[in-house]
């Protein structure tokens, strides 16, 4: 849980996005955006359609930048890469597949020798929670137990980073408190390697409950507007009224 | 809590610019442009002058409007059933219960068994031209009238119930609410269905306009009497005149992509004005253009502004005017194969009524002909037995069924490979799309005299040159279905699953395995199901093909097979005719029936595993 103490693991550096528009202009969607992430859990919060899922994605090598880059311990990212574990905002569960399934199909790719990857995917299978679900379809899950084998699936991995876009949005707002919390507490546990998460989120409260540090983006095209570090012992409460002073700074820069 | 802004207006994305009827004009002429320029390239062959020295060249325009009328006068009849009939079956509950199975049997006869029996009909009550019309007008109708009726009911069915409560609420009734609720909800199905229609117009209009049908029997035939656009292509065809045929060709594929653009693109436009729910997913869109946008702007820069803007919009434009593939209405109509499912949610009653209406109709079609001659179903047995003989039933069935089968293995496997190639790269799929898409504009019967011409003719005699002939001629009639069922389902892959599989390096072969095949499935089946439809459909048209010779007489070359039969039957005595015709239909119908049964609904059943939730 250090906050800011290492050097930076992500850096994005001079991010530029533009869409072509239809009559042949162009459209800016994120404008020069500069940023470090370290050994922290970082978010990054916008209302909605500013661009924060774009960042995201090039965080990951799902999209390119139109100038600037994303650095990842000083390689430049340009595909996808097994050291970063990305968790949806829809799940994005293969519905054919089983629950032990969809968390082995992150494997496959991966240098883990095939006899490994079934105990490893069950390992963390457990570790959300989901013991017994191994053989049970996605249609068969609710949209919490749906996340959590999301979760499993980029744990798997053992990533370095972690990506969340929009994690908590699809579910309703009992199972994405507990979510919450149980994602925080892997995340602080010393036995996952994982030690840097982006996550992006329209929900400030959530944003201020989970990050050492919170990103808000905003305007057209989107600019860094401010960088506000939660300076909250954690574990933290999610009722903490300490929270909202947090979150009226960040709303005030948005509106 | 963060304030919500909405998301912000792209200009949009290149495949959809703003359109206006002027634009379409351009277009319009953009595509005569390229067509004068592959002329010009036939000419520098030397194929110009065989067009020229056609007499019916300079008749074309007439034969063009000749075809238009009969399609639109068709339409505008099937539009008018579709409206009546679907907004009564889906309204009235009661009415409901027979009309939805009916439906369902009738749409699942194929169309082209009744071409024989309908100009029978006809040409026995209004000989001459006057009753060659009005039988290919009601053929065209039954080709093209099923869909839109599907379509209504579905978008009558679709109103959502707040809607409905709502203007109950408000006190709308009877006209008004029909006008204000049920017609907009109507109207993007009965563009999409439209769509469809028209294409199933277009397969008939060549078999209607140069087969013959029984219409001549005796030689010397008399001059044509149905002229059209289908005619000069067969006619060319004939006289071994293959540059005229092919321009035939080409002027019947440039018909169809201009009323295409003309007509069903700006009303196909006005479609998410009246949508209850979007299809697309925005993010999907955005992301698409992505890397093409980044090409540009290195490529062309500031400098030229102005006038790079000017082509990019046209190079947009030009890209969108080849994507024509109206995945929607493909995909939409998917949904209506599922007869089985739905065939058992009507109730007993209705299916018993429903299929005693038909069976009545049927003997009534059949009693009219045979001009009452058919006194019951042992003399009707007695007949086929000793003209046809049941074996000879069942080897016909046989070799039709193996031939729909080779034509089948053929169109699955191409379009297999097919598909990889598009889902595997993007600038792939925007080279073969728009090819497979013109492929498919093409209705494959017009292509049947070319055949002819190129395999049949210089074979003569090598029934092994006739049989491959037939398979080819059944391949453009499967192939484009199972083709267009895989490119959606490629395109409808769920944007967070082609992310997902792409963040977790799902690649090639793995790709192809774990996502692609599965997540076609359902969309092969489908495909595969209307393919079938398609084959039995041209087994009528390609087994039995009667060419006229140099001097008029007819020359039949035909294969063995339950089209075949059906056609030899229209040269008999009507009496003992219209038994084998009846025979023919109902031998067919039921192996559908059985194959049904048997593969497509049991894949079915398993393919439900592989669709994705809404």
């Amino acid at each position: 849980m250090a906050v800011q103490a290492s050097e930076p693991i992500i850096r994005v550096d001079n991010v530029t996005k533009t869409f072509l528009g239809e009559t042949g202009k162009t459209a800016t969607v994120l404008d020069r955006i500069t940023f470090n992430v370290g050994n922290e859990f970082l978010c990054i919060v916008g209302p909605s359609g500013c661009g924060k899922s774009t960042l995201l994605r090039i965080i990951d090598g799902l999209d390119t930048a139109t100038s600037g880059r994303v650095l990842f311990h000083d390689q430049a990212i340009t595909r996808p890469s097994p050291k970063i574990g990305v968790i949806f905002q829809t799940f994005a569960l293969i519905p054919w597949k089983t629950v032990l399934g969809n968390v082995e199909m992150a494997l496959g790719p991966t240098a883990v020798p095939h006899e490994e990857q079934t105990s490893l995917a069950r390992k963390y299978i457990q570790d959300v929670g989901l013991e017994g679900f191994e053989t049970s379809y996605p249609k068969e899950l609710s949209g919490g137990m749906k996340q959590r084998v999301g979760i499993a699936r980029a744990l798997a991995l053992q990533p370095e980073v972690l990506l969340m876009d929009e994690p908590f949005s699809s579910l309703d707002a009992l199972t994405a408190e507990n979510l919450r919390r149980e994602v925080l507490d892997i995340w602080r546990d010393p036995a996952y390697p994982t030690n840097a998460v982006i996550m992006v989120t329209h929900n400030v409260q959530e944003a201020v409950y989970m990050a050492d540090r919170v990103l808000v983006l905003g305007g057209r095209p989107a600019k860094i507007l401010d960088d506000v570090p939660i300076s909250l012992p954690r574990p933290r409460n999610q009722r903490d009224p300490g929270l909202y002073d947090f979150a009226d700074r960040i709303v005030s820069k948005i509106s | 809590m963060a304030t919500k802004l909405a998301a912000p207006e792209f200009p949009g994305n290149p495949k959809q610019p703003p359109r206006n009827f002027a634009r379409n004009v351009v277009s319009g002429t953009l595509v005569f442009g390229v067509l004068g320029f592959v002329g010009a390239e036939l000419a520098m062959g030397g194929m110009l002058a065989p067009i020229l020295a056609n007499p019916l060249t300079i008749k074309l325009p007439y034969y063009v409007a000749r075809t238009l009328a009969r399609m639109s006068i068709a339409y505008v009849l099937a539009l008018a059933f579709a409206l009546a009939y679907g907004i009564t079956a889906a309204l009235n509950h009661r009415a409901s219960h027979v009309m939805l199975p009916l439906l369902d049997i009738l749409q699942s006869v194929p169309v082209l068994a009744f071409l024989p029996i309908v100009f029978l009909f006809f040409l026995s009550r209004f000989p001459g031209s006057f009753g060659e019309e009005i039988s290919s007008i009601i053929l065209i109708f039954t080709a093209m009238v099923w869909a839109p009726t599907f379509g209504v009911i579905a978008g009558v069915n679709a109103i959502p119930q707040d809607i409905k409560e709502a203007s109950q609420a408000y006190g709308m009734g009877g006209i008004q609410y029909l006008r204000q609720v049920v017609l907009p909800a109507v109207y993007p199905e009965l563009v999409w269905t439209s769509i469809l229609a028209w294409g199933g117009g277009w397969y008939l209009i060549p078999i209607e306009e140069y087969f013959t049908f029984g219409r001549c029997l005796a030689p010397p035939c008399p001059p044509h009497t149905l002229p059209g656009i289908g005619f000069y292509i067969a006619d060319a065809a004939n006289r071994s005149d293959l540059a005229s045929s092919v321009f035939g060709v080409m002027v019947l594929v440039g018909i169809i992509v201009l009323i295409d653009r003309l007509v069903w693109r700006p009303l196909e436009r006005r479609t998410d004005k009246y949508k209850y729910e979007s299809v697309t997913s925005p993010t999907a869109n955005a992301h698409h253009e992505s890397r093409v946008v980044g090409s540009f702007r290195r490529a062309e820069g500031r400098l030229l502004t102005p006038i790079v803007s000017f082509l990019k919009y046209e190079r947009a434009y030009l890209g969108s005017f080849l994507e024509t593939a109206h995945l929607r209405p493909r995909l939409h109509i998917s949904d209506r194969m599922r007869l089985h499912d739905r065939w058992a949610k009507h109730t007993l009653a209705g299916r018993v009524a429903s299929i005693i209406i038909f069976a009545f109709l049927f003997f009534l079609a059949i009693n009219l002909l045979s001009n009452g001659a058919l006194s019951s179903v042992e003399s009707g047995i007695t007949i086929i037995q000793t003209e046809v003989g049941i074996p000879a039933l069942f080897y016909d069935t046989g070799r039709s069924l193996l031939r729909i089968l080779t034509s089948y293995t053929i169109a699955l496997t191409w379009t297999l490979a097919a598909g990889m190639l598009i889902a595997r790269s993007e600038r792939v799929s925007k080279l073969l799309v728009p090819i497979f898409d013109i492929g498919q504009s093409i209705p494959a019967t017009a292509l049947f005299p070319i055949i002819i011409l190129l395999l049949v003719r210089p074979n003569l005699g090598n029934p092994f040159a006739l049989e491959i002939a037939s398979v080819l001629l059944m391949l453009t009639g499967m192939q484009w279905y199972i083709l267009f069922n895989i490119v959606g389902a490629i395109h409808n892959l769920p944007a967070d699953i082609a992310e997902a599989t792409a963040a977790y390096r799902i690649r090639g072969l793995r790709f192809a395995k774990e996502i692609l095949v599965p997540a076609s499935f359902p969309a092969i089946i489908i495909g595969s199901i209307q393919a079938w439809g398609g084959g039995w459909n041209a087994t009528i048209v390609s087994e039995y093909i009667s060419v006229s010779g140099q001097n008029g007489s007819p020359t039949v070359y035909q294969v063995p097979g339950l089209g075949s039969l059906l056609n030899r039957a229209l040269s008999l005595d009507p009496t003992i005719g219209t038994v084998i015709i009846a025979a023919t239909i109902l031998t067919m119908t039921a192996t559908i029936v059985i194959i049904n049964r048997v593969v497509w609904r049991r894949l079915l059943k398993k393919a439900d595993k592989y669709k994705f939730e809404a």
